[in-house]
């Protein structure tokens, strides 16, 4: 009896629990009101048969439990009735693969006049192109790719001149504009997915797959990896944000093509001096950093890297929450560098300054930090030194008090919180593992250990260089 | 062929009867010791599994919480604690273990037809098994890759375990593969040939079904793994690239050019969705057997039942695509799979609706076995609906990497067969010890595993709808996720951590009641299949006396009306009107 | 004429659903080889398969097979000498191992088992020119698995894996034949009967259907 009783509360509580879940898709932004529609039917021609087995199930463990008197009825088939089932369940199953492949056949046939859009996943971070004014997407092959050609671009192909790169950072698209978009990888597979978007696709290196939607809603959404990628798959984040026409276009208008990204210029370290006078206050006159004024190491540091975080403040990505008393100071003194060539400028200075490990300033146990690094040594390197391909600065060698309070102003969200910035809020995500102030403290202390053995080929480990040893 | 031209009785008696106890339980050649030891490792190293799953749980519930669980660690229980679950547990549990067990017993065989190659499988499962675990203790651990193992981030830096830990994963399936060959062709074979008189095909009961059809299906799908080992292995070590196209991993340029990484995953659901079946049929088979006997009524439709498992057998070799529909393969194929999958659904819904009318007009006992098949009927039920949607090609779009996957696949490959499994070892237990199992600590084993397993998997599937992914470390700042849904991460690691906790109960049980369990008798269900009918319980070495059962009926004679008891064993010969089964 | 179908459709069925045995008379090693083949026959698909897959999707160039295993015989070069030297050694010893299984039958062990070591040369013979080969390839042409100078890299990876894991096979047949060759010439079956003749024969007819199949798709394609 308990047991009908159980299997009543089941179906039941099944139920109850849907109707008064608030977990449930979320609020569509795409043309795909045919998916919903498709699951809405699945979801419920089979849950009005699990309610019926349910109910069937409680009957007969109710009716025919074991009693006094009751034996079983010999009945070894009926055909009639297995026949009935039969043709019910199929009609089930065609009621709900109809709709399935009427609306698959949509997804998979793009629109003629939907535009392109590449995505690039790699671990672990999403970069987008758009095909300019021509319409066309340039050649591109996974050989070329290195960190000036981070997109593998044929420099000789005409077509990809005018294609607008955006590297590592948000991508718009024009609300109501079908869009087919064209995915691969550099390295591991990838899945491009918005949840709002319901549209889902792999990105898998060597092939271009592709898939098409039309966003239909103005508004900003996360991008997120749906297929395994390594240690970073959960911090493999994006941002898209749909835009209306007008704002599309002005945004467009602010991103860099292929062709202007090639030409320009190198930053004039003579020119750099005289805007690194503002710097040298409190980041020193040699880039060595000061604690006093709470400003870190710069020299030595990869290019890439400053000149992020300096469009990362412009942009206010970075020194916006309230809890960060030197980013809020650091943020407007930025501001100096009005355009790309002073902060190119500022930036082929400090290269130029003398890269001195800075003192060390933080104790703690190497050896429980070595095996805390051990997690960081993918994207920063076993010996600290950075790598661009993972987007992830050099740490060996800096001014160690500065990673301690970063490491804290990540770990408390502090820092990459702002829902634009992935690759903080990567960071953030990965610092978690650092559970308190003492566990900081060990693998920076580790980190130090490393600046003794660095060396100057160690630090500036481009992907030539690499490709030269390993290839050899 | 008779059996007994081919074995004589006295000479597989003497030339096998063991003495010393290496050679009693270790060399032995009986299949049911074979079948015990298979047992015993699978359960053995699936309870690792299941401590690897807890610690899944407390991370994902409780987040930044446990300083030992890192992102490298996490992926390698999520690979090893997949892997274990499906190869190194369900199959070698139901095929090693139950099926040594059962062919032999309930075909009337005295043994498999070769008792050698039958012993060597199990020592080569064992060192399978070995090599499994030796991952934890090879430099960089296990393998992190997800128990898929798709290149190319299965090989690359990046993922854990890179360097030992895949090499140990590959060879250790690859030698599992030969393990299952030789034990696979000895069932086959047995069941084809070594039949004892009177048992046809359409006589044997359906555990017997189920089982063969699983090992026809794992003799064809495991090449198809072999061979994508074989070759991960080549481009592991020494840079072939037959997964791996031009990449530029973590900022470097590699070696590699020209491979498929889809080719990869064809082979490898080519193995894996008839790895489904090879986990389900046989359990299929089992709750048949289990449903009928503890109703004492006859299966509903055993005619049906047959052509399900064959169909359904036939039909798992051409949809194993639908686990690709976002892979970036051909998007045409989707209406094909799409179509075979659903079609899929015919013969299985069939299976549910015959196990539920077997429980009309019956008469329940409500045993422990009875428990678990009422409670695999509803899992499955659940399980094998959520399929549908993800068979169906565009619902799978928005549900497939979330957890509605991986709800789905608990609740219609992991809990299922386990509540099976359950059912199967408190059934068959008496048989194998001559104990009964303890009663009240198998209801409250079975209560909570199953309304706890309920309640762990199928709100799990609402986070799938909430579009939360699966295989995420942490899923810290999503927009789609708010406070409500952490608390219900929360609340599925507190529900999978009692279960977790109640599987002591069971191994108590299994321990304590083999020394102090109530004397079970040769056939304390009542039950008519030839296991039950044996001289001795349990059985010795030979099965039967000198000449084997001769089969009258089949295995479903319940409650037929005017038999003397509610049960008429299938050894038994008939009055005469009633010469064989309804359907011989 | 429909009942005589009809009737033979009855037959199958019964003899499927038979009692004791579903292949009447056969042998349990008979029908065990009979299903590890088709088991194995699976393995040699899935690596035939992915190397028709690789080999239609790859973007470089594949190598000719009649230049690249060509061999210099009286300073030309013959497409396929080699090769064609290797099909007809293994389809002789397909021959003579249909001999050794007739003379098992007829209980003519001695014949048997000098038939048996006939067919393992012939294997043996098979898998030494494999290796020169090889050897050829490796040494002398460069074709590496990782590479060769000729054009796509799975040309080398797809060749030595399925010619090698075929070899092994050959390899198998040979200590296998060897094995049951002594037992026979001992005499050890006089009693049980020589069915297992005809099992390892099975193997090697196998052996040398996959090779078919491998000759055709890796030097004729």
């Amino acid at each position: 009896m308990i047991v009908a009783i159980m299997l009543l509360v089941i179906v039941i509580g099944s139920l109850v629990f849907n109707f008064l879940s608030p977990w449930w898709f979320t609020e569509i932004a795409s043309n795909w009101g045919g998916i919903d529609f498709a699951v809405f039917v699945t979801f419920w021609i089979c849950g009005v048969a699990f309610v019926l087995i349910g109910l069937f199930m409680v009957y007969t463990t109710w009716k025919y439990r074991r009693r006094e008197g009751l034996t079983a009825v010999y009945e070894p088939e009926n055909k009639r009735l297995e026949w009935i089932l039969t043709i019910v369940t199929t009609i089930g199953v065609v009621g709900m693969l109809a709709p399935g492949l009427w609306v698959w056949d949509a997804y998979v046939n793009v629109p003629p006049q939907a535009r392109d859009v590449e995505i690039v996943g790699q671990q672990w971070s999403w970069s987008y192109r758009l095909p300019g004014e021509d319409g066309y997407l340039g050649a591109v092959d996974a050989r070329r790719i290195s960190v000036d050609n981070p997109f593998g671009m044929d420099p000789d192909d005409p077509r990809g001149q005018d294609d607008v790169l955006i590297e590592r950072a948000a991508l718009h698209l024009p609300i109501d504009r079908p869009v087919k978009v064209l995915l691969r990888s550099k390295d591991v597979l990838h899945d491009f997915y918005v949840p709002e978007f319901r549209a889902k696709m792999d990105a898998v290196p060597g092939m271009i797959t592709y898939m098409w939607f039309t966003p239909t809603r103005v508004g900003t959404y996360e991008v997120l990896c749906a297929e395994l990628c390594g240690i970073g798959h959960h911090t493999m984040r994006g941002t898209v944000v749909v835009d209306t026409a007008e704002d599309y276009d002005a945004w467009l208008k602010t991103q860099a093509t292929f062709a202007q990204i090639s030409a320009r210029p190198e930053g004039d370290p003579v020119a750099g001096q005289i805007a690194y006078a503002v710097c040298a206050a409190c980041h020193g006159p040699a880039g060595e950093g000061m604690l006093a004024f709470n400003a870190p190491k710069l020299s030595g540091q990869d290019p890439w890297y400053l000149r992020h975080q300096i469009l990362a403040y412009r942009q206010g990505l970075r020194g916006v929450h309230e809890q960060d008393t030197y980013g809020k100071e650091m943020a407007p003194m930025v501001l100096p560098l009005i355009d790309d060539a002073a902060v190119e400028n500022v930036i082929a200075y400090i290269g130029t300054l003398p890269d001195d490990p800075a003192p060390q300033t933080v104790e703690g146990d190497i050896h429980r930090g070595a095996s805390l690094y051990g997690g960081c040594t993918v994207c920063h390197g076993s010996e600290g030194g950075g790598s661009y391909g993972t987007f992830a600065p050099r740490v060996a060698g800096m001014t160690d008090w500065y990673l301690v309070r970063q490491l804290r102003n990540f770990r408390e969200g502090i820092r990459g919180s702002h829902r634009m910035d992935n690759l903080g809020k990567q960071m953030g995500l990965m610092s978690r593992q650092l559970g308190d102030d003492e566990a900081i403290n060990d693998v920076v202390a580790y980190i130090n250990t490393m600046s003794t053995r660095m060396t100057r080929t160690a630090m500036h480990h481009t992907i030539d260089d690499r490709g030269e040893t390993d290839g050899g | 062929m008779a059996v007994e031209a081919q074995v004589p009785y006295q000479e597989a008696i003497d030339v096998h009867h063991p003495h010393s106890w290496l050679a009693r339980y270790w060399f032995s050649q009986d299949h049911k010791v074979i079948a015990i030891q298979y047992g015993i490792t699978a359960i053995g190293v699936g309870l690792v599994a299941l401590v690897l799953s807890g610690m899944m749980r407390l991370q994902l519930g409780f987040p930044d919480s446990f300083d030992f669980i890192d992102p490298e660690a996490y992926y390698q229980f999520i690979t090893m604690h997949g892997m274990i679950m499906v190869i190194y547990l369900l199959t070698a549990l139901l095929l090693g273990g139950f099926g040594n067990y059962l062919v032999p017993l309930m075909c009337g065989a005295r043994d498999m037809v070769f008792p050698f190659v039958n012993m060597i499988s199990y020592h080569v499962y064992f060192v399978s098994v070995l090599i499994l675990l030796a991952s934890y203790f090879v430099p960089g651990g296990p393998t992190g890759a997800g128990w898929t193992l798709y290149p190319p981030q299965a090989i690359l830096t990046g993922t854990p375990g890179v360097d030992w830990g895949i090499l140990t994963m590959l060879v250790s399936l690859a030698v599992f593969i030969v393990a299952f060959t030789m034990g696979g062709l000895n069932y086959v074979t047995t069941i084809l040939q070594a039949r004892t008189r009177g048992m046809s095909l359409m006589r044997m009961p359906l555990s017997i079904w189920g089982i063969f059809m699983a090992t026809v299906l794992g003799l064809l799908a495991f090449p198809a793994l072999f061979v994508s080992a074989v070759m991960m292995i080549l481009d592991k070590t020494i840079g072939t690239s037959f997964f791996m196209p031009a990449i530029s991993s973590l900022g470097e340029q590699l070696d590699y050019s020209g491979g498929s990484p889809l080719l990869f995953q064809h082979l490898f659901w080519f193995f894996g969705h008839p790895e489904v079946y090879i986990v389900a049929l046989p359990a299929f088979g089992i709750v048949s057997d289990l449903i009928s006997t503890h109703a004492r009524k006859n299966i509903f439709g055993y005619r049906m039942m047959v052509w399900a498992i064959v169909a359904i057998g036939v039909l798992s070799f051409i949809v194993w695509a639908h686990h690709m529909y976002v892979s970036g393969m051909h998007p045409y194929f989707g209406f094909f799979f799409a179509t075979t999958t659903l079609i899929i659904a015919v013969p299985t819904a069939i299976k549910v609706y015959n196990w539920t009318l077997t429980l009309l007009r019956a008469n329940i006992h409500m045993t422990v076995p009875m428990l678990f098949s009422i409670a695999f009927v509803i899992t499955f039920v659940v399980g094998g609906l959520t399929g549908l949607f993800l068979g169906n090609v565009i619902v799978d779009v928005p549900l497939s990497d979330t957890y509605f996957v991986v709800a789905h696949f608990h609740m219609v490959m992991g809990v299922s067969p386990i509540l099976v499994i359950f059912g199967a070892i408190y059934h068959w237990y008496p048989k194998m010890t001559g104990k009964m199992l303890d009663d009240r600590i198998g209801q409250l084993h079975f209560w909570i595993t199953f309304l706890g397993t309920y309640a762990i998997y199928y709100p799990m599937h609402y986070l799938g709808f909430v579009g939360v992914p699966r295989r995420y470390f942490a899923n810290g700042e999503m927009a789609i996720i708010d406070e409500s849904v952490i608390l219900l991460n929360q609340g599925i690691t507190i529900a999978a951590l009692i279960v977790g906790v109640a599987q002591i109960l069971f191994i108590w049980n299994l321990i304590y009641s083999y020394y102090r369990g109530r004397d079970s008798g040769p056939n304390p269900w009542k039950a008519t299949t030839l296991e039950w009918q044996t001289p001795e319980t349990p059985p010795r070495h030979g099965n039967w006396e000198s000449r084997l059962p001769t089969v009258y009926r089949w295995a479903y004679d319940y409650s037929v009306p005017g038999a003397k008891d509610d049960f008429i064993p299938q050894s038994e010969p008939s009055a005469g009107e009633r010469e064989g089964a309804p359907l011989a | 004429m429909a009942e005589a179908t009809s009737t033979q459709r009855l037959q199958l069925v019964e003899d499927w659903a038979a009692d004791v045995a579903v292949f009447r008379g056969v042998p349990w090693g008979k029908a065990m080889m009979w299903i590890f083949l088709l088991s194995d026959t699976f393995i040699f698909s899935c690596f035939l398969t992915s190397y028709m897959t690789v080999r239609m999707t790859s973007a470089e160039a594949w190598p000719n097979p009649s230049e690249v295993f060509a061999l210099e015989a009286f300073g030309v070069p013959v497409p396929l000498l080699l090769i064609a030297i290797m099909t007809f050694i293994l389809i002789s010893s397909s021959g003579t191992m249909a001999m050794a299984v007739n003379m098992g039958y007829r209980r003519k062990r001695v014949g048997a088992a000098l038939l048996m070591v006939v067919t393992a040369l012939f294997g043996a013979s098979f898998v030494g020119m494999q290796a020169f080969e090889w050897y050829k390839l490796i040494v002398e042409e460069g074709v590496r698995p990782w590479g060769n100078p000729m054009g796509a890299a799975q040309f080398g990876s797809c060749f030595f894996m399925i010619t090698g894991f075929h070899g092994l096979h050959v390899s198998a047949g040979v200590v296998y034949l060897l094995i049951v060759a002594y037992r026979v010439w001992r005499g050890r079956y006089e009693e049980k009967g020589y069915d297992i003749v005809e099992i390892t024969g099975l193997y090697w007819h196998f052996v040398d259907l996959v090779w078919v199949f491998i000759f055709a798709f890796f030097y004729l394609w």
